[in-house]
């Protein structure tokens, strides 16, 4: 059942310009140093012993904010797919669970923002190869600051999904999403529980790790509250 | 008997507001049901609580003699629906939109060409729908409605927005589907004339309240219209017809015969010309369906 509701909704998202965000973001966020390294790469490599490192602070730095953002765009572009011409009603009377098609809409998502994790991870290694940085890659390093945001950032999918499927008004969860970007922003003076802070991995044990596995676990509590609520309403 | 479709006491109410109150519906296998009732009547939320997208207040549905609240995946299996506008994802095409509905739905994938061809969009197949004019939408939502080759077919006003002949055509298509595919059919409309030409069984439905459920010719019954005469010194004329044993009313000027069967109005013309009555016009004034309402909420009443 998962499965045919996850090749609908594949199915629904074409010719939306959903792949082309998923593209947009990691080339955006690595474009913005391509620029910067481009600018002042003397500068930058003069900053520090560890070139690679540095270069992917850099990256990093401006990852959990287009992640944010993309979350808040893509949310609430998927549930505009069923709101425009109010195509819940259709979708929900046929032999479908409500919890099944908010679970596969998730997965829709999820699956968009991995695939521009790797792009990013795939990306910064191309550009880092081209900027020659000099010696070996920092693998690991690479990996951690190109997948863990995307785990730490997964309540704050789930609550943008749910704010998105739930409301009439999508003005409500772009309100929401723009918050969130705001948060993400001044993320260094917020406490550890707020989930907007755990995309920089930035937390109290000095261990993105635990950011990453909080997302996880804080992620599917919100996404199984979400898809309770959402089966709980009766359908637009 | 069984029913396909059998509600009882079926409420919803939304906060304060009753929109439907102890709805008994009955729909037996094969009829094709006209849900009558003005805007804003509970139509439409009685329609929702059968497809399950809303929880009914209190009271039951059993569909197919199954419980909807238990078995509603298995139930909305064999069940179509076009519920109020059509609803279609108007960046894909046609055939993408129905392939969207049938991934889910699991039928076979030769089943999108055949109801594109019921509906007769197989030539506008892939083209986006957000180009598609509003009858097209239309018979985009009923071909959505037969992909799943239903054996109940729930259509919501179906012929809203439509031009005649898309009417016509529309009303054809739901004349054929219980005989050649085994259908029920549930259809609702504000529009008398419309549930008239089709249904088999009707149900009316005002203020939330179900007034009236019975076969389309006890309805027939009840929407009698009436046939007025104007004719030369009117008053006069009335007073000739009683005379002759003929009942009739005289109002606005006009003679209101009472029995409008064709021979009581043949022998009233016949009576009038004999008298040398000059005949303006003998016309039939349909009655709105407002007016059978309340003759039918009066009836309860009294």
């Amino acid at each position: 059942m998962i499965g045919r509701l996850w090749k609908a909704e594949c199915l629904k998202i074409r010719r939306k310009g959903f792949w082309f965000l998923a593209v947009l973001g990691p080339f955006g966020v690595v474009a913005l140093q391509a620029v910067n390294y481009g600018l002042r790469k003397d500068y930058l490599l003069a900053q520090s012993e560890d070139d690679w490192g540095y270069y992917l602070a850099n990256v990093g730095a401006f990852t959990p904010l287009a992640l944010v953002l993309g979350i808040a765009i893509l949310t609430s572009f998927l549930a505009s797919i069923e709101n425009e011409t109010n195509a819940w009603k259709q979708l929900m009377a046929l032999p479908v669970s409500k919890a099944g098609v908010y679970l596969a809409k998730f997965a829709v998502l999820a699956c968009l923002l991995l695939v521009s994790s790797a792009l990013l991870a795939g990306f910064a290694l191309a550009h880092g190869l081209f900027l020659d940085l000099g010696g070996a890659v920092p693998y690991g390093d690479l990996f951690r600051r190109s997948f863990y945001p995307f785990f730490a950032a997964l309540p704050i999918l789930a609550l943008q999904l749910w704010a998105a499927t739930v409301s009439q008004n999508q003005a409500t969860p772009i309100t929401v999403g723009v918050l969130g970007v705001i948060l993400t922003l001044t993320a260094h003076d917020l406490p550890d529980w707020m989930i907007w802070k755990w995309p920089t991995l930035r937390n109290g044990w000095d261990e993105p790790l635990f950011s990453a596995l909080l997302g996880i676990a804080a992620g599917s509590l919100l996404v199984l509250a979400g898809m309770a609520d959402f089966a709980r309403r009766d359908v637009k | 008997m069984p029913y396909v479709v059998e509600t009882k006491q079926l409420t919803k109410r939304f906060g304060r507001q009753c929109a439907v109150a102890g709805l008994d519906l009955n729909i037996a296998k094969g009829e094709i049901y006209g849900f009558l009732g003005p805007n804003g009547a509970g139509k439409t939320t009685t329609i929702r609580m059968l497809l399950g997208l809303m929880k009914p207040t209190s009271g039951t549905i059993h569909i197919f003699g199954k419980d909807l609240r238990k078995e509603r995946i298995d139930i909305l299996r064999k069940v179509g629906s076009l519920v109020e506008s059509p609803s279609y994802y108007p960046h894909l095409t046609a055939y993408e939109n129905l392939e969207a509905w049938r991934k889910i739905s699991g039928v076979a994938k030769t089943r999108i060409r055949e109801v594109l061809d019921i509906v007769r969009l197989t030539d506008a197949a892939h083209k986006k729908v957000k180009h598609f004019s509003l009858g097209m939408k239309q018979r985009l939502g009923i071909a959505a409605a037969l992909l799943n080759e239903p054996e109940l077919i729930i259509l919501d006003e179906p012929t809203n927005g439509l031009d005649p002949a898309g009417i016509i055509e529309i009303r054809e298509l739901i004349r054929r589907l219980p005989a050649e595919y085994g259908m029920t059919v549930l259809i609702s409309s504000h529009l008398l004339s419309e549930i008239d030409q089709i249904a088999t069984t009707v149900g009316v439905l005002a203020k939330g309240r179900l007034i009236f459920q019975d076969s389309i010719e006890a309805m027939r019954r009840y929407a009698q219209t009436h046939v007025l005469i104007k004719a030369d010194r009117g008053d006069r004329a009335w007073q000739c017809l009683l005379a002759s044993g003929i009942r009739a009313d005289w109002r606005d000027g006009r003679i209101v015969l009472a029995d409008p069967s064709d021979e009581r109005v043949a022998q009233a013309v016949r009576t009038l010309v004999r008298d040398g009555f000059a005949i303006y016009r003998v016309e039939e004034e349909k009655r709105a369906l407002e007016d059978i309402f309340l003759q039918m909420t009066e009836g309860k009443a009294g």
